[in-house]
């Protein structure tokens, strides 16, 4: 039963992208159906396989030599983000039978979105590390591949192509991981891995540890690897809410939560996390205030909130960071769907040129409101209590200058979050198109069953915590209750700590013009922060680098006979000279 | 130096000289020559190897067969040496170097 | 006759028909392209017999051996990966050429080239004596001469020609005088019986570096490459196909064949090729880095992809491990069949868009633009084939690298381990000249090339289909070709003495 509803979560987004691609494009209808059918399958399979989780592995294909046994293991953290991807990808892609309505390569767009699906529900429920590698791998094509679907635009191209190579180069972190495994463990599963990490040789495990940091950092766009995923924003907006905030990049997170039984031994891993978590969250936050662009916000609160996640698995608080993915996953999607329905109906994503939608679009405005409040973390929505759960952790198991940092970063993301909403829905109607219409009746569902997901996710905290404690043997998770936790958050006196520093942020730009004098004053570091803190010309430069060592090397490609062989007798020369010393 | 040991030595000097040939000639059908005298070379070598080791029949064969298939090469090289003058009106070898980078 | 074994006949066949292919193409003179390509692909056809038969020899007895004379051929797993690539790209390759040389004059040579070259990298596999082996290697350079300046009223193509022609005649020379060198020392050329033989002598370890580097012109190893991007790209495509899948590959095995014979001359025999390895990945990737000519830029990225193969074979070598030798000739095979694809889909859009206008235009990544619309499995099949030489799972260029990588992880030296980062780092560049191209075809914005293209002939596609699917099946399934690359693995590090 489970291994056939595992298939099932896994096959049918795959079937999907077989039967829509070879549907042919002239049938529009079809495709936007039948691409939700398959994918609300899965999501239903996914949902099916929740209350299944066990920690044995329930399917198991023996690939054979190298490869090892590919294996799945329908464990608490695997079927959770299984279901968020299924389920939001499902929401996703009904979204888009409004959003692309008319677009030409649906095909394309919908096997790309189907295989991504299947992909991401591959790499949560594997037991092997190289499956999962190769998972991994699959879903940053697809994210290529979307992101660049406009492929007549070259900014979406390179977006598309800088987003691959980045997580690619962080992959390697976790290739030479996984190959370390099989080298000295000869066996990738990560249960075994797990158990008998001690046993590796110290150094091998540290280059383990820190490639797989590596590989999440590129993955969930953390610093210094987060320069991706701005660009990223080119994509189709579903495409943003799907993979770009609700399950690609989670899958970082999800990989030091996976491994941290393993490397939480290793010296300084636990520290590196935490840092990467603070500073991404932090840089990231304060690029969200100055940027002009809608989803380029979303993306950088998007780095902010992972960065609270990666945090949350540096001070060694799974059940938190797992926590607030679950929350991220929903309230970003709204929130990105929700302005994916605002760009498709004002036509532009510069926020200066929006103002006062609020009144075209209620619908519109009421659930980006909500998703907004759980970002911003106002109670009583998931935002708020996932947040709070991080900052408890942080306080208590954490150094203090760590948590000084995140709580600062809350008050940030209120500032912006209220500067989004404000220069989006209210103040003066910027917006030159006369029919700002409000959002389409399949994005209203979307959205409206995301709203509802906001408003009451955090419901399920108690089974969430009782789900990682039984089916994690190796990471001693200890929850309690579900009306201890929450009563522990509301009358701990940090949650007043936290929440008036949300006050204050989102007061902050009421009051803006009063900070005046601040803002010119700080006028550099936001100068700064909307070049990115030149990590972009870092990107530029090695890849101006790369090219011209290219450019050069074509020089050594004369084209003259005589020159060839030259290269010939350079060769015999070399080898008989180091032959000669060799031996 | 024993003859074989000279003759050995030898193939390999004007194996020596053609591979310097191809290093600086131009002229396609001299280019063709330097390959020659290059294989000429190889066959002295292979003489003077057959020789050492007492094995002269294989030698033989294995010459004749170097011949063939060398003079195989040289017909192919000059075929393509005649079609380049015809097409691009010159045996510069220089002048053949649109392919590049 | 009746007492041959079946790899003769394997070997024979296509060498008995290459007469009767010209001829039949020759005398027939109105209908004697048709002719010559349908008895080609007979010919090819009626090979997989004893293809067939030598396997399953093979599997029950063992290697092979049969003498003539002094002549001994000798048949083992090695042999057959090499008869299994060869014949399994050429048949496509014939195939495909049907439609794609439809314009051409002549074809009778053509074809008796294609069929010719099948039999001698049949029988390169399966040369017992270094002389032998040399025979072998300068039939295919003849053969493949005249297949790479088929276009002779190409200055493009005459040019290349003659690049490979001079290049391949050094390369014979320098490896004939290697054989000189050995004769003189040991008195013997049977590759078995050298290693027996051979001292400890300076003079058989110039030996070896002449070897390597005249079989390594073949192979393309970095800086004997130079030939390389200009004659694959000014084939015909289905010649490309045959040189960048098998060609090379070839030579790399004739230069392993010969090495291994004075293994014990040196123990930086290992060292070495991974040196060349890492000289192959970078230059071969940043070349192609640049480049605005598909086919040249697919040309490029052969040269970074021997390098993997290199790699795992000096990593085998040096460790004595057979993972590296099995994932180097997986590699391989896989690079046949994605370079194979490449080249073919690239083939099929430079011949709707120039050559059957009556074009000798290269196929520029311009011209890609928006090609997917018109031609969509043929831009799909590029695109898998492109994205599988990056390493992109679940296609089959990601299961032989990883398998590489796994036995350069598991020496457990760091600076292997180091250098198979490198590697990994390489393909990671390697996208950054892949991922442009996927991108062009998939443009909304037609090319000008596009617009005017013509329809694409359908014997054109079903090869790209079949390779294509293989590609992704080979990924999903890599233990679909175990059977293949594994024992020859180990029957290649059998040879080395280890």
């Amino acid at each position: 039963m489970t291994d056939l509803l595992i298939v099932l979560t896994m096959g049918l987004p795959w079937v999907g992208a077989l039967v829509v691609w070879r549907l042919g494009d002239d049938k529009p209808d079809l495709q936007h159906r039948l691409a939700f059918v398959f994918a609300l399958a899965a999501g239903i399979a996914a949902l099916a396989l929740i209350p299944l989780h066990t920690s044995d592995v329930e399917l198991s294909i023996d690939a054979g030599s190298v490869f090892g046994k590919f294996t799945f293991v329908p464990d608490s953290l695997g079927v959770f983000l299984a279901a968020i991807a299924t389920v939001i990808g499902s929401l996703a892609v009904l979204f888009s039978s409004d959003y692309m309505q008319g677009e030409k390569q649906l095909g394309r767009y919908y096997t790309s979105m189907l295989l991504f699906i299947g992909a991401m529900v591959g790499l949560a429920l594997t037991g092997s590390i190289l499956l999962l590698f190769i998972f991994w791998e699959i879903t940053a094509l697809c994210s290529y591949a979307l992101i660049s679907f406009y492929n007549d635009d070259p900014k979406a191209v390179a977006g598309g192509i800088k987003a691959l190579i980045i997580t690619q180069f962080g992959g390697i972190g976790m290739l030479a991981g996984a190959l370390i495994c099989f080298a000295y463990l000869g066996d990738y599963q990560i249960a075994t891995f797990i158990e008998k990490a001690d046993t590796l040789p110290s150094d091998m495990l540290t280059v383990m540890a820190f490639g797989f940091l590596a590989a999440a950092a590129a993955k969930s766009a953390q610093f210094p690897f987060h320069t991706w995923l701005p660009g990223a924003m080119e994509a189709p907006t579903p495409v943003s809410a799907l993979i770009h905030a609700a399950t690609m990049v989670n899958a970082g997170v999800y990989l030091l939560a996976r491994f941290y039984p393993a490397f939480a031994g290793v010296d300084y891993w636990t520290d590196a996390v935490m840092v990467v978590g603070l500073v991404s969250a932090l840089m990231a936050a304060s690029m969200a205030v100055v940027a002009k662009d809608l989803k380029r916000v979303l993306a950088y609160s998007t780095i902010s909130q992972l960065g609270y996640m990666v945090y949350a698995v540096g001070v060694g608080s799974i059940f938190a960071s797992q926590f607030h993915l679950l929350s991220h996953a929903i309230f970003k999607a709204l929130l990105f769907l929700s302005a994916g329905a605002v760009i498709h109906g004002v036509g532009t994503r510069d926020m200066f040129k929006m103002g006062g939608l609020g009144q075209a679009m209620p619908f519109n405005r009421n659930v980006f409101m909500i998703g907004a409040l759980a970002l911003a973390g106002v109670p009583v929505l998931n935002g708020f209590w996932s947040k709070e759960i991080i900052l408890e952790h942080g306080l208590h198991d954490g150094p203090a200058w760590a948590y000084y940092g995140m709580l600062a970063g809350a008050g940030i993301t209120a500032l912006y979050t209220a500067r989004m909403v404000w220069l989006v829905f209210f103040g003066r109607a910027h917006y030159e198109t006369e029919h700002a219409h409000d959002a389409g009746p399949m994005m209203k569902v979307a959205t409206g069953i995301l709203a509802v997901g906001t408003l009451t996710s955090w419901l399920v905290i108690g089974l969430f915590g009782e789900m990682l404690e039984k089916s994690l043997p190796h990471h001693h998770i200890h929850v309690e209750a579900a009306s201890d936790m929450l009563e522990a958050v509301i009358t701990a006196p940090e949650t007043l700590v936290a929440l008036g520093v949300v006050l204050i942020g989102a007061v902050v730009w009421v009051i803006h013009r009063a900070f005046l004098p601040v803002g010119e004053f700080l006028a550099p570091l936001g100068a700064a922060a909307d070049q990115d803190y030149g990590l972009n010309w870092v990107n530029r430069q090695i890849v101006q680098i790369t090219q011209s060592l290219g450019e050069r090397l074509r020089a050594t490609q004369t084209g003259y006979l005589n020159w060839n062989v030259f290269g010939i007798v350079v060769g015999v020369i070399v080898t008989l000279g180091v032959l000669a010393w060799g031996a | 130096m024993s003859d074989v040991e000279i003759l050995l030595v030898g193939g390999f000097m004007l194996a020596g000289v053609g591979l310097y040939g191809l290093l600086v000639i131009r002229n396609l059908i001299k280019v063709v020559v330097a390959m020659q005298i290059m294989v000429k070379g190889v066959l002295l070598a292979l003489a003077a190897a057959a020789e050492t080791s007492g094995q002269i029949n294989l030698g033989q064969s294995m010459i004749l067969t170097v011949i063939v298939a060398d003079t195989v090469v040289a017909v192919i090289g000059l075929a393509l040496a005649v079609q380049v003058r015809r097409v691009k009106g010159t045996l510069d070898v220089r002048e053949l170097s649109e392919l590049r980078g | 006759m009746a007492d041959l074994p079946a790899f003769i006949w394997l070997l024979l066949v296509p060498l008995i028909a290459t007469p009767f292919v010209y001829l039949v193409g020759r005398i027939f003179d109105v209908r004697g392209n048709l002719i010559a390509r349908w008895a080609a692909l007979v010919v090819l056809g009626v090979t997989w017999l004893p293809f067939i038969l030598a396997v399953l020899d093979l599997d029950q007895n063992g290697a092979d051996s049969y003498t003539l004379g002094t002549v001994t051929l000798r048949f083992d797993e090695l042999s057959l990966l090499l008869a299994a690539l060869s014949l399994g790209l050429s048949t496509v390759v014939v195939l495909y050429s049907a439609a794609y040389m439809q314009y051409e004059g002549r074809q009778e040579k053509y074809y008796a080239c294609l069929t010719a070259l099948t039999g001698v990298m049949i029988g390169l596999g399966c040369a017992g004596d270094l002389f032998n082996l040399w025979a072998w290697f300068e039939g295919m350079a003849i053969a493949s001469f005249l297949l790479v300046a088929f276009y002779h009223e190409q200055a493009n193509a005459l040019e290349a020609g003659i690049k490979y022609l001079v290049q391949s005649a050094v390369g014979s020379a320098l490896v004939m005088l290697g054989i000189a060198l050995v004769l003189a020392n040991t008195g013997t050329l049977d590759l078995v019986e050298i290693r027996a033989a051979a001292g400890d002598s300076t003079l058989l370890l110039a030996a070896g570096a002449l070897f390597v580097i005249g079989f390594g012109i073949k192979a393309a190893l970095v800086p004997m490459h130079t030939w390389l991007p200009d004659a694959h790209s000014q084939a015909p495509s289905g010649i490309s196909a045959m040189l960048s899948g098998v060609v090379i590959e070839a030579g790399l095995i004739a230069m392993l064949r010969s090495v291994a014979a004075l293994a014990g001359v040196s123990d930086a025999w290992g060292e070495m090729l991974m040196v060349f390895g890492v000289l192959n990945m970078v230059v071969g990737n940043l070349l192609a880095l640049r480049q605005t000519q598909v086919k040249r830029l697919l040309a490029f990225s052969s040269l970074s992809h021997v390098g993997y193969m290199l790699v795992g074979l000096g990593v085998a070598i040096y460790a004595n491990d057979a993972t590296g030798a099995q994932g180097s000739l997986f590699h391989m095979l896989n690079h046949g069949l994605m370079k194979g694809l490449a080249f073919l889909a690239a083939g099929s859009l430079l011949y709707t868009l120039h050559v059957a206008a009556g074009s000798h235009a290269p196929l520029t990544i311009a011209d890609l633009n928006g090609a997917a619309k018109r031609y969509p499995l043929t831009a799909l099949g590029l695109s898998i084939a492109v994205l599988g030489l990056g390493g992109l799972p679940p296609l089959a260029g990601f299961m032989s690298k990883w398998q590489i990588f796994v036995a350069g992880f598991n020496t457990h030296e760091s600076w292997i381990q180091a250098l198979i980062v490198f590697a990994a780092l390489n393909s990671v560049l390697s996208l950054g000249y892949y991922a442009p191209l996927v991108n062009a075809l998939y443009r909304e914005e037609e090319s000008e090339a596009v617009v005017k293209g013509k329809r694409l002939p359908l014997t054109m596609s079903i090869p790209v289909v079949v390779l294509s699917v293989a590609v992704i099946v080979i990924g999903i399934w890599p233990a679909l070709l175990r059977w293949l690359a594994e024992p020859a693995g180990d029957a290649l590090l059998a040879t080395f003495g280890f």
